[in-house]
């Protein structure tokens, strides 16, 4: 029999009324991660969405070919593969465990389900990661401003065309 | 009647007639003039608008003082939704969406939203879901262009890029 999770202490779930809790803990199956086991392999799928209960991850990244380029690391409680869950079910990175890691996993399908049948529990866990994503989405904003700095500053090289990549990127802009 | 103008709009269609009506308790029927502001850059935007006719366009200011137009859509041709993620994060807005005719629009303050959210409206939460999933969907695409940037700034031999990926990759998380 598989333990079931307490939710509660965890803040991603605070909003959810113990019922709602109970709703998802049934669903979760425990993991555990040895330190460099890959919960995310890029490239990989993303079918589960992981509640780290203990322990921390790391997401690396190929940006260039021959390196791996470190991008977050993440203490528990956290919760990975949320944007496998809103987008496609494959991993844009890779997540690696630090620390020996203890998590719940919840599958990508079961949720979309009962995401597709307004269940209130898998709604408001939405919400909470849609509140993580607007803050994240303001930060990626900054950054993309620095880019586009960085841009126009080679804009007199006749060999570079900024406006291109400046548009491309301002048309990805949210508000 | 606004409640009609809002059954064929982004993030609304799913909602039953009645989780429309209770949006709209909370909503208030806004017209902007042309040339009026209706989120402001730099400004926090605490409110979503649905905007049911007129057109906008959206602006943002580049570094060193210079402002590019990024979009202007006509809301005669299809009722549109700005402003979405003022209702789910408190941050400054990324660029400014001004009416260039004039705007009919309904807006929906955060207030009205969160205390849907703190009554465990089910309303609420079903258009978060929306919200994020376009919020996510527009952080991948950002997140591939940022690393095309990256490798084709890469491909030109730069000499000071290390410095610049750097800066550019502390932000951004998974």
């Amino acid at each position: 029999m598989s333990r079931t999770p307490s939710l509660d202490s965890i803040p991603l779930f605070e909003r959810l009324s113990p019922d709602e809790q109970d709703e998802l803990a049934e669903l979760m199956e425990p993991a555990s991660f040895g330190p460099g086991a890959f919960i995310y392999e890029e490239g990989g799928p993303e079918e589960t969405l992981y509640v780290v209960t203990s322990g921390a991850v790391e997401v690396h990244k190929k940006v260039l070919p021959g390196r791996l380029h470190h991008l977050a690391t993440m203490e528990a409680p956290t919760i990975v593969g949320e944007m496998g869950l809103l987008t496609e079910p494959r991993a844009t990175a890779s997540v690696t465990a630090k620390t020996p890691v203890e998590a719940h996993g919840i599958s990508r399908d079961q949720l979309l389900e009962m995401l597709d049948e307004d269940s209130l529990a898998a709604c408001k866990l939405v919400y909470e990661i849609g509140r993580t994503l607007a803050a994240r989405m303001a930060r990626t904003d900054e950054s993309v401003a620095n880019i586009i700095v960085q841009l126009e500053r080679r804009n007199a090289r006749p060999d570079h065309d900024p406006d291109v990549f400046g548009d491309r990127l301002l048309s990805e802009w949210g508000f | 009647m606004t409640e009609e103008r809002l059954q064929r709009v982004r993030f609304f269609e799913f909602l039953t007639d009645e989780e429309r009506s209770e949006f709209m308790d909370g909503a208030q029927p806004t017209v902007f003039e042309a040339g009026a502001v209706i989120i402001s850059e730099g400004e926090e935007s605490s409110s979503l608008f649905v905007l049911t006719s007129g057109r906008v366009e959206v602006r943002k200011k580049i570094p060193g003082d210079r402002e590019r137009s990024l979009a202007e859509i006509d809301a005669d041709r299809e009722a549109t939704v700005v402003g979405e993620r003022g209702l789910l994060g408190q941050n400054e807005a990324s660029a400014t969406v001004r009416a260039s005719s004039r705007v009919e629009a309904i807006r929906v303050p955060r207030e009205a939203f969160r205390r849907m959210i703190s009554e465990g409206r089910p309303a609420a939460f079903k258009l978060s879901y929306r919200i994020a999933r376009t919020l996510a969907q527009r952080l991948t695409r950002l997140d591939e262009e940022v690393v095309e940037a990256i490798r084709d700034l890469e491909r030109r031999g730069e000499t000071d890029l290390e410095a610049f990926r750097d800066r550019l990759i502390t932000e951004w998380t998974v």
